[in-house]
């Protein structure tokens, strides 16, 4: 063995050599040669054993990092439903089966209070077995000598036992169920809730009431609970560290325009709700109207090269800031110069973009923002959505000022679908939360062109490499997007400090597959993120964390950006000048 | 008896001095382990979110502290060792009954006995004990008195009631470490081989009648293993998340502190059973295969040591540390990747945790004493000259 200097001439393997010393013979005989064959027969094979061990863990590990294509799709397995309990209302459940929402069966005490021989007996007994019910209550209930009433709802198996044994004439027990939410918080917006009656009051609940009564099977969503986990907790940790004001986290499939995610901080727990007035009850996702800021600049740019009237060469002139109408628009990562469309996007300026849509005309703006769906309420199977805030009439100003998106408010769900259509080969397609079916086909309706999305898609990914969204980068995954950074109106004035930071993205862009929105409301300034509160500081770094760790699970694997990738191309001779800018 | 070399003379008959010995430590197994050791306190320091608390730091002290004992054993004389393997073997049964009777008063599966500083785990002492006890009582045996069946009964009967009393405990990994790496040493003491096909005849056999004493939550990891995509986030879970963080580290890993599925709350048991899994999405395939490597080298010099030694006790023991080491990697390895059911066995000197670290290292003392006193003979009854 080359592992140790030998001491001494060693005849390699001596196995047997100390039972033939201590037999103190020089000379083998049969037995002890036999011994020592099977010895270093027995130390072989062993060696083979570990040998071929080793080989076996080495294959698989190549095996399962490497040759695996797809490595993360979870079954869906439907016997998670109670099968023997036959509920008035049917589960509700995420794509993979995950229950959201589900039915116990519980009973209501009720009396027919006329039937009760000693009021004041009856409610002393039955006080003293459900000690929560007030017994001055319960007299006067029983009193009334009503035919029907309530004296207490959900009682728990125990409690039902108790009352039965008191054996007191004139009680009686109603069949209902109760609902119940086994995510807490985490689908509260989504999926809403039950009132008293079991009858669906907010969210899917109250929208597929009709659906859920008449069903066995379990309302199948588009929303992923492993998606939506990843997103609430980055969202929240975001929101908690920034002390904002809210969140609101999305996640789109591209492809079929399901949402995988969908996030809107604060939120509650449907088990145990606040009032209805409470602020956390409010959907943002859905009934919000924004003022998204640069983010819709995306929008602007895609109308512009669409109609042919720019193209990527074109420049406009940011050298100073824009006056129309008493009005003036100013750059805030002025580079006082001429700009070319990428660098618009790459310098999220202002100036410019307002001068490419007033190149355009509002007409042209107009209807691609029409097209995309951001004239009408979110096509959400929702009841809470809100209509978009839309300039009538659609003057100069508005043209200027919704190419960086002010002037016009929508929902994030709105901006996230535009965004999905424009780099998903320019076809629009309806967001939606039910789940899609495997196979069949997904209507779409063409906005732009298959080029102008190519196109859309070598700017986000050029906004991220070499922009204000480099935060957003995850190694491996290409992430393009834009950031956005609007100043919120309040008091008749913009206010500087208060902002909604976002940042919209897709990945990976050479084949985009999933849309991620991140909003976070009135973010305050931290030291992680420098002492700024806007989009690239604050919304960014949420996105690049969500990317990381929900595209593994979607089976998407890390991989090395394509040659001839979005730095194809050039942004102008001075391209030298591109550097980061937040 | 003499042997015509002199310093081997001088070796097998007077007990060597300390500077000998100290001068014999064999200080590439001290490198080697201590290089796997550090691969585990980067990962757990990852684990942690880039913290040495509250795994690194620990580990990185019990890693010491097991090195010293790892040092005091291997001074103590390989006959020293041989002399009181029965006795070591007593006091693990005793304390495996005392930690069952505590057990079924106290609740579910209490596998330790708290002293206090440390929880001893009394199935840890009878790995070492029972590989201590085998390869002395094969020690003198010659390949006639293998060859009897009666003088395999009470072996077999040392290998079995330590097992019957760890699966009760329940601890499946344990037991089936140790069935693993006495097979092994019966194997290499020169058992012929029909015999084993007897106790595996057997075995299978049995296995409908042990089916029946098997928890209800054994039984379900022995279904999903045959069948993972059956309930992948329930019992299921384990090996799904495993797969998806091993693949999604691809060759080159993501990074130190990179790694999502082990991070965050995905991947269970990240810093212990599953830590492997872990290590291979931050550094990729090539990582994982470094890893690999350095086992196979530590196995390897397990091997080498036990070759090398002239003492059939010596020998034997060496081989038992190592295949107990190696069953160790081999297991944990294959659970991860889903070759294996999931069984609680670490990944060695890996894995967040004390017990096994300190059992483990105890062994390799044992390894090295047998290095140092590799030119030792030892007599059939353990004296150095009977």
């Amino acid at each position: 063995m080359t592992f140790f200097v030998p001491r001494r001439p060693s005849p390699g393997i001596d196995a047997g050599r100390d039972l033939q010393a201590a037999a103190g013979s020089a000379r083998l005989d049969g037995t002890r040669q036999k011994a020592l064959d099977i010895g270093r027969g027995r130390l072989v094979a062993t060696a083979g054993a570990f040998v071929a061990a080793f080989a076996v863990v080495g294959l698989r590990l190549v095996d399962v990092a490497v040759l695996d294509p797809d490595p993360a799709r979870p079954v869906p397995h439907a016997e998670a439903r109670t099968e023997a309990l036959v509920m008035d209302r049917a589960d509700i459940a995420d794509r993979n089966g995950v229950i959201l929402a589900t039915s116990l069966p519980t009973v209501a005490l009720y009396a027919k209070a006329a039937e009760i021989l000693d009021v004041a007996e009856a409610a002393t007994r039955l006080a003293s077995v459900l000690p929560e019910l007030d017994r001055r209550e319960v007299m006067a209930r029983l009193a009334s000598g009503k035919g029907f009433v309530y004296l207490k709802r959900n009682l728990t198996p125990r409690q039902h036992y108790d009352v039965n044994a008191l054996g007191i004439p004139g009680l009686y027990f109603e069949k209902g169920e109760r609902r119940v939410y086994p995510q807490g918080n985490l689908v509260a917006h989504i999926v809403g809730m039950t009132d008293v009656d079991n009858k669906g009051v907010a969210g899917i609940e109250r929208r597929f009431e009709a659906v859920l009564h008449g069903e066995r099977t379990p309302l199948t969503l588009s929303l992923d609970v492993r998606l939506q986990t990843v997103v609430r907790n980055e969202l929240a940790r975001t929101v908690r560290d920034h002390r904002a004001e809210g969140g609101i986290g999305l996640m789109m499939d591209v492809d079929t325009g399901e949402l995988l995610a969908a996030v809107s901080l604060p939120d509650f727990d449907p088990n145990e709700p606040p009032p209805a007035t409470a602020l956390a009850m409010f959907n943002r996702v859905t009934k919000g109207v924004y003022e998204m800021g640069s983010t819709f600049k995306l929008f602007n740019t895609a109308a512009a090269l669409d109609s042919g009237r720019a193209d990527l060469s074109s420049s406009f002139d940011a050298r100073g800031p824009l006056k129309i109408g008493g009005y003036e628009i100013h750059d805030s990562h002025g580079q006082n110069r001429w700009l070319t469309v990428p660098e618009i996007l790459i310098h999220s300026s202002n100036i410019g973009s307002a001068r490419m849509a007033l190149a355009m005309g509002g007409t042209i703006q107009r209807a691609l923002l029409e097209r995309i769906g951001m004239t009408a309420p979110p096509p959400i199977e929702l009841p809470e959505v809100a209509a978009p805030l839309v300039p009538d009439p659609w003057r100069d100003i508005s043209v200027a000022t919704v190419a960086y998106g002010h002037g016009i408010s929508v929902t994030p769900l709105h901006l996230l679908a535009g965004v999905a259509a424009l780099v998903g080969g320019g076809e629009y397609r309806q967001p939606t939360l039910l789940a899609h079916r495997e196979g069949e086909p997904v209507s779409g309706q063409r906005v732009v062109k298959p080029q102008t999305s190519e196109q859309m898609r070598r700017l986000m990914r050029l906004a991220v490499t070499e922009g204000t969204g480099k935060h957003a980068d995850v190694p491996g995954y290409l992430v393009g997007g834009k950031t956005g950074t609007a100043e919120k109106a309040g008091n008749g004035s913009y206010r500087k400090k208060a902002v909604l930071s976002s940042f919209v993205a897709a990945f990976p862009m050479d084949a985009p597959k999933l849309a991620v929105l991140v909003m976070i409301d009135e973010p305050e300034a931290n030291a992680v993120s420098h002492g700024q509160i806007t989009g690239g500081w604050v919304a960014a770094p949420v996105v690049a964390r969500i990317v990381a760790q929900t595209a593994p699970l979607m089976g998407l694997l890390p991989r090395r950006e394509p040659a001839a990738g979005p730095k194809g191309i050039a942004t102008s001779s001075r391209s030298g000048e591109l550097a980061a800018v937040e | 008896m003499l042997r015509p070399h002199s310093r081997s003379n001088f070796l097998s008959r007077t007990e060597m001095s300390w500077r000998d010995k100290i001068w014999q430590i064999n200080w590439p197994l001290i490198g080697l382990l201590t290089a796997v050791a550090s691969v585990g306190f980067i990962t757990l320091y990852s684990a942690a979110g880039g913290s040495l608390q509250p795994w690194a730091i620990k580990q990185m002290l019990r890693f010491l502290i097991s090195l010293g004992i790892l040092l005091a054993v291997a001074m103590v004389d390989i006959r020293i060792w041989m002399r009181h393997a029965y006795s070591l073997f007593l006091v693990a049964m005793v304390l495996l009954v005392a930690v069952e009777l505590r057990g079924t008063i106290g609740m579910g599966a209490q596998r330790w006995i708290d002293l206090g500083f440390i929880q001893l785990q009394p199935s840890e002492v009878m790995k070492i004990a029972l590989i201590l006890s085998l390869a002395r009582y094969f020690h003198g045996a010659t390949l006639q008195d293998i060859g009897r069946p009666i003088f395999l009964l009470p072996p077999l009967a040392m290998v079995l009631a330590p097992i019957a009393l760890v699966l009760k405990q329940p601890d499946l990994g344990t037991a089936m470490m140790l069935l693993m790496s006495s097979g092994a040493i019966f194997f290499l003491a020169g058992v012929r081989m029909w015999k084993f096909g007897v106790l595996l005849a057997g075995g299978l056999g049995a296995i409908p009648v042990a089916w029946q004493f098997l928890h209800d939550y054994q039984k379900k990891r022995i279904l999903i293993f045959l069948n993972p995509d059956q309930d992948p986030l329930g019992a299921g879970y384990h090996i799904t998340q495993s797969k998806i963080a091993l693949g999604s580290g691809g060759i080159l890993g993501k990074g130190l502190m990179e790694g999502t599925q082990g991070k965050l709350n995905f991947l269970p048991e990240k810093q212990t059973d599953f830590i492997f899994t872990m290590f291979a999405e931050e550094w990729g395939l090539l990582g994982g295969l470094f890893l690999m490597t350095l086992y196979v080298l530590l196995v390897a010099h397990g091997f080498a040591i036990a070759v090398r030694c002239r003492s059939h006790f010596g020998r034997l023991v060496s081989l038992g540390v190592t295949t107990t080491f190696f069953l160790y990697f081999f297991i944990n390895t294959a659970m991860v990747m889903g070759l294996v059911p999931v069984v609680g066995v670490p990944l060695p000197l890996i894995s967040y945790g004390g017990t096994a670290m300190l059992s483990l290292l105890f062994g390799f003392g044992l390894l090295m004493s047998a290095y140092i006193h590799r030119d030792l003979s030892i007599g059939r009854r353990g004296g150095h000259d009977d």
